[in-house]
């Protein structure tokens, strides 16, 4: 789908976003965030990089293949 | 590491907290589209934070405010501006990004940005734009997702400018480099 797509590309889920606008703030608050640990992202107080190519970098190399955090295959 | 139980109204505690210290930022990422609507679920709160030392210093204000633990070391990191610092020292978790894939700048982001209740949120294109630029295994799958929202989102809220995506692409079609 590109940017100017107008058309949605499952029907199913446009009716469970146009359900999601019609909730008010903190609904959507209270349904969409939560808590669960993740290994060795959670294993540090703080991290800082100096460019966005250090942290994917960094990403790729450290955490695990399942948190989907390394590179997309082209 | 022992850390109190989250609930989701912190994300509103932040907001407001960076409102009253006068942050200039913008929700950023999943955290974002779920403000404007996006069913989806998400752990962290994305905020991509103007890059200014005063910006930095009122950032760091106000997460002591809300009791994270902000270390001279993570402030100075803070106030610095590095590109992406990730904070796990509260009573749950802050990406500042003060450079995130896809979006030239803080200023043109904002004139694009939407406020949502207490949140400023960047524009639904602008966080498409940046997942799409990061390239990870994870944004390109919720990507299609993302789009489809957009289709509905924008029949209610069409957007006011159009994104550095929009951009780009009319450049490319154009032929300029």
């Amino acid at each position: 789908m590109s940017p100017n797509d107008t058309t949605p590309a499952d029907p199913e889920f446009a009716e469970q976003c146009r359900r999601q606008l019609d909730r008010p703030l903190a609904a959507r608050i209270r349904y969409g965030f939560n808590r669960v640990h993740k290994p060795v992202l959670d294993d540090a107080p703080w991290r800082s990089f100096a460019t966005m190519a250090e942290y994917r970098a960094w990403c790729a190399e450290n955490l695990p293949e399942y948190l989907g955090f390394k590179p997309a295959a082209k | 590491m022992t850390r109190p139980e989250f609930h989701p109204l912190q994300a509103e505690e932040i907001a407001r907290a960076f409102n009253d210290a006068g942050v200039d930022y913008l929700f950023l990422g999943k955290s974002g589209a779920i403000l404007l609507g996006y069913p989806g679920t998400t752990q962290d709160v994305d905020v991509f934070p103007a890059r200014t030392p005063e910006n930095g210093r009122r950032i760091a204000g106000a997460l002591k405010e809300l009791g994270f633990d902000i270390s001279a070391a993570l402030e100075a990191e803070i106030v610095a501006g590095k590109d992406f610092v990730q904070i796990k020292t509260g009573p749950f978790d802050v990406d500042l990004v003060f450079a995130p894939d896809g979006i030239a700048s803080f200023a043109e982001a904002w004139q694009r940005g939407v406020t949502v209740g207490v949140f400023h949120v960047a524009s639904l294109r602008d966080i498409i734009a940046s997942k799409r630029a990061s390239g990870r295994q994870k944004d390109m799958i919720e990507l299609p997702l993302l789009e489809s929202f957009r289709v509905e989102y924008e029949k209610r809220s069409a957007p006011p400018l159009r994104s550095a995506a929009d951009i780009a692409a009319d450049k490319h079609q154009r032929g300029d480099s």
